[in-house]
């Protein structure tokens, strides 16, 4: 039986009707309205999904929407602020680290986090970092550097 | 090279802001009122007949709103390929969406269309099917026995096809040799991984005419496929190009089961339907062929070929479907002519299996192919002592030389010489030691591959389409819209169309873009594949756009007073060549052509010219001239932990003969991506089947391993050498697909070059490694 939830999603409170059993992924992509959070693999293997829940970058198909009430919950579309994109936005599209983009929100996500925890990391930490998501287009070499700008700009 | 504005210049990416604000257009996003959602149901086994199915229960489920079974699909067997006519005669046909025999498990034998996904699952727990189970065969050479299971009755011993190549005397040719060399190489089944689902949304209007969205790396092949399995005439299906789908890499490039099941869903019910597939169903949709290969060379003393002969075994599953072409592209261009030997010989059998259905994956064919070539040739000239590099090129092709496949086509800019050069320049190719030689536990190795053949698209494959097409409209505010059905898979073919509009128009990038398109109002263009994008829809853009550029220097010709042959365009200014003062806005032109015959100044009405008056619009739909070859190596540096087997990829310097660049980042980018792919195809990456039921795997990430960031080496270093390619726009030749095609012979030579020994069969995994060391 669906119930009425309330997330803060992106800094706003949102009233949904979910079904007690849907992963946060299903609730933000049907529910929410938010696509940007993408179903590569819908079990915790490619990361595509990724969000952040409290600051820590989770993989959203693999989270209950339930545990997630009274958290904040940021995606991709929270990213940019004041009509500003976040320095890893701007980063990854001066690097050309977008090839195809079905995994570049969820990495952008990872990578979030990895820089609020890690503001200067090497490349061996960002690559440490990101190894939770997959990539199929780029081999990961302009994602890196794209993710090695944005700290050195911050 | 002459310098040009926006050619060669690495401009940002059109598609890039959208996709890192989240990507809202790809068609996994479509979304429409009144939409049902589709789950299929799908066998268990692997042959068996099916004796009877009942969908009564799941009809009556609340929310079912209508359920397939075989007996509604049509039955009139074609091929799914995108990129050959429904019933090409070079292909074998063998396909229908839905039969009574199943071959494979996984093959649907039911589907179920309802107002949520949720009760379309539900659904198919309530479907009863009944089967009666048929003995089944998964190895092909096992599949080819006299006795063995039959899959199709038109095809004996299981062979679906046997082409064969010959020239010389095979015989007199090994007589001729001082050393024979024989080997027998294994490739495994893979996954391309595209990270999108293959997913679609099906709408049919009043009239039953079908409007289709779908993650696909061809509009028109779609269009006639599904047209054709639905028994419909082509007109009744208008498939939308989507902006940009979540990568492809050829496992998008035949019709999908999901697109006619939504299809008759939709004309069943008047709903849109939509069908999404799970990564577990996407593992078993689309794979690279595993090919076996028998290689036996003949060599003189100096590393001369003297004779070849080369047996290819493909697995292609239940049924032809790409096994027919694969097999073909492989001997062709990935065995047979990317070496000259005067006495050759090479066979190809396509041999059902009850395995799942292969499909295209870049490279098609020639991965199969370049690895054990490549990894012989380098036991060849470690036997004989000959240096790598000057064999090679002792037995390849030189610029100038006629085409080895295209009769009366030469290869008139080639620079495989300079792609080996370099590359061992950079790498330090000299400074290799013997084999096995390094001290210590951890063991360095470099190795390196070519590969001396490939295509810039399919001008001269029999039945192969390959003709593009283009439109560019030119706006009152100076910008272009380009309207082409070349579909953007990731690899940057929006911006690299982009590009060659703006250079040709004289404007800037951001002035141009691409629009919307589908089948109903764009020429056709052949599927993103066959790395033809850049060579074959760039010629016919660029056409458009001068096309374009003609009609509307006809109208500043009116308008200047000028002859049209005397004028010029620069940043946005149309001018007579040589008086810069004559400069008049572009979009001032454009603006006359669009305005009212009599216009209105402040001194009243006065009378334009009707000859002016029109849209500019410019448009081409061509065939490319030829077929021109790129050639690549690719050196690799690496180590090999004798103890735990594992390898790490320390550097990798990829040269590859362009012709020109278009966007020097994308272009690395290609070498990259398709490392990464090349890298799990060498050392990880198996899609594998239980041996009795035939069941997958390893249908998920968590047990079907990719490289990921942290495996990949810290930096692959890119060498593009620009022949000038006189054919190709700008100069420019192909990419995307010799970037996958050399990494695993050149990994392999590296592993053999670390530890002295030989593997031929790939994966090369840690276990194989200490097997081979005689560690396990």
């Amino acid at each position: 039986m669906k119930q009425v939830i309330e997330l803060e999603i992106n800094g706003e409170m949102q009233e949904l009707m979910v079904e007690p059993y849907d992963s946060l992924l299903r609730t933000l992509r049907e529910y929410a309205g938010l696509t940007g959070s993408k179903r590569g693999c819908d079990s915790g293997g490619c990361g595509c999904c990724t969000v952040l829940v409290d600051g820590k970058a989770v993989y959203s198909c693999m989270t209950m929407v339930m545990s997630t009430q009274g958290k904040k919950i940021t995606t991709v579309e929270g990213l940019a602020t004041d009509g500003r994109l976040d320095p890893l936005q701007q980063s990854f599209i001066d690097a050309g680290a977008v090839q195809c983009g079905y995994c570049t929100c969820g990495i952008l996500m990872a990578s979030k986090q990895l820089l609020q925890d890690n503001p200067h990391p090497g490349d061996e930490e960002i690559r440490k970092g990101i190894s939770g998501n997959l990539c199929r287009c780029t081999g990961y070499q302009k994602i890196v550097d794209a993710i090695r700008h944005a700290a050195e700009s911050r | 090279m002459t310098e040009l504005n926006v050619i060669g210049k690495s401009v940002a990416r059109p598609d890039a802001f959208d996709k890192v604000t989240g990507g809202r257009h790809y068609p996994v996003n479509i979304s429409m009122p009144g939409m049902l959602h589709t789950k299929i149901l799908r066998s268990p086994f692997p042959h068996a007949r099916i004796v009877a199915i009942d969908t009564s229960a799941a009809e009556q489920l609340p929310g079912v709103k209508a359920v397939l079974t075989p007996k509604d699909v049509p039955q009139r067997p074609f091929t799914p390929v995108y990129f050959v006519p429904v019933e090409s005669k070079s292909m074998v046909l063998d396909f229908v969406i839905m039969s009574d025999t199943v071959r494979w498990v996984g093959q649907p034998v039911a589907a179920v269309a309802a107002t949520s996904i949720d009760i379309a699952e539900a659904a198919l727990e309530l479907i009863d099917v009944e089967y009666e189970e048929l003995p089944a065969v998964f190895d092909p050479e096992e599949a080819m026995r006299d006795g063995a299971p039959q899959l199709h009755e038109h095809a004996g011993n299981n062979i679906a096809k046997n082409p064969s190549l010959s020239i010389g005397d095979l015989e007199a040719g090994f007589a001729e040799a001082d050393h024979i060399f024989e080997g027998v190489y294994q490739t495994q089944r893979v996954h391309t991984c595209y990270m999108e689902p293959r997913v679609c949304v099906v709408d049919s209007d009043s009239s039953g005419r079908l409007t289709v969205h779908s993650s696909m790396q061809h509009a028109f092949g779609l269009r006639e496929k599904l047209a054709f399995a639905l028994g419909l005439p082509e007109s009744r299906v208008n498939v939308i190009k989507p902006p940009y789908i979540g990568g492809g890499f050829g496992g998008k490039l035949d019709l999908g089961f999901i697109e006619p099941i939504a299809a008759l869903l939709s004309l069943k019910t008047g709903r849109p339907v939509r069908a999404e597939q799970t990564r577990g169903e996407d593992f078993i949709s689309t794979a690279r062929h595993p090919i076996k290969v028998f290689l036996k060379t003949g060599v003189k003393k100096d590393g001369t070929f003297t004779a070849r002969y080369i047996k290819s075994i493909l697995d292609t599953g239940a049924h032809a479907t790409h096994g027919s072409e694969v097999i073909m592209v492989h001997g062709l261009y990935g065995a047979f002519f990317p070496w000259k030997c005067p006495n050759q010989a090479w066979e190809g059998f396509t041999v059902y299996t009850n395995n799942m259905i292969g499909g295209g994956y870049r490279g098609y064919g020639a991965p199969q192919g370049c690895f054990p070539i490549e990894s012989q040739n380098d036991e060849i000239c470690e036997a004989l002592g000959l240096d790598p590099i000057e064999f090679r090129l002792k037995n390849t092709h030189r610029e100038g030389d006629p085409h080895p496949v295209l009769e009366g086509h030469t290869l008139s800019s080639y620079r495989l010489d300079e792609c080996l050069r370099r590359g061992a320049e950079r790498i330090g190719f000299d400074q290799r030691k013997k084999a096995g030689s390094s001290p210590g536990s951890i063991k360095k190795g470099i190795g390196f591959a070519c590969h001396p053949l490939w295509v810039s698209g399919c001008v001269g494959f029999p039945d192969i389409y390959e003709h593009a097409g283009a439109m560019v409209k030119l706006n009152r505010d100076a910008s272009a819209d380009i309207i082409s059905s070349c579909v953007d898979i990731g690899s940057g073919q929006t911006t690299m169309l982009c590009q060659m509009v703006a250079e040709e128009l004289g404007l800037d990038i951001e002035s141009v873009r691409v629009v919307y398109a589908d089948t109903d109002t764009a020429p056709f263009d052949a599927p993103t594949h066959a790395s033809r994008a850049t060579y074959s829809a760039g010629l016919a853009t660029k056409a458009a756009a001068v096309d374009a550029r003609k009609k509307l220097f006809r109208v500043a010709a009116i308008v200047m007073e000028a002859n049209p042959e005397d004028l010029e365009i620069e940043n946005g200014n149309i001018m007579v060549r040589g008086a810069p003062d004559s400069s008049v806005p572009m979009a001032d032109i454009i603006a006359r052509a669009e305005s009212p015959f009599i216009q209105v100044g402040e001194q009243g009405p006065f009378a334009t010219t009707l000859e002016e008056k029109g849209t500019i619009i410019g448009s081409a739909s061509m065939s490319p001239p030829t077929n021109p070859s790129p050639a690549a190596a690719e050196f690799v540096e690496l180590e090999v932990d004798t103890d735990s087997g594992e390898v790490k990829i320390l550097r990798v310097v990829y040269a590859h003969d362009i012709g020109r660049l278009i966007h020097p980042n994308s272009a690395e980018g290609q070498v990259e991506g398709g490392f990464q792919q090349g890298m799990g195809y060498a050392l990880m990456e198996h899609l594998q089947f239980d041996q009795e039921t035939g069941a997958c795997l390893s249908g998920d990430f968590l047990d079907y391993k990719i490289p990921t960031a942290v495996e990949m080496p810290a930096k692959i270093e890119s060498i593009f050498i620009e022949s000038n390619e006189i054919s190709g726009p700008y100069g420019a030749k192909s990419m995307s697909e010799m970037c996958i095609i050399v990494p695993a012979p050149a990994i392999a030579n590296a592993i053999y070059n670390a530890i002295g020994v030989r593997i031929r069969d790939l994966p090369i995994t840690p276990e194989k490694i200490l097997r081979a060391l005689g560690k396990i």
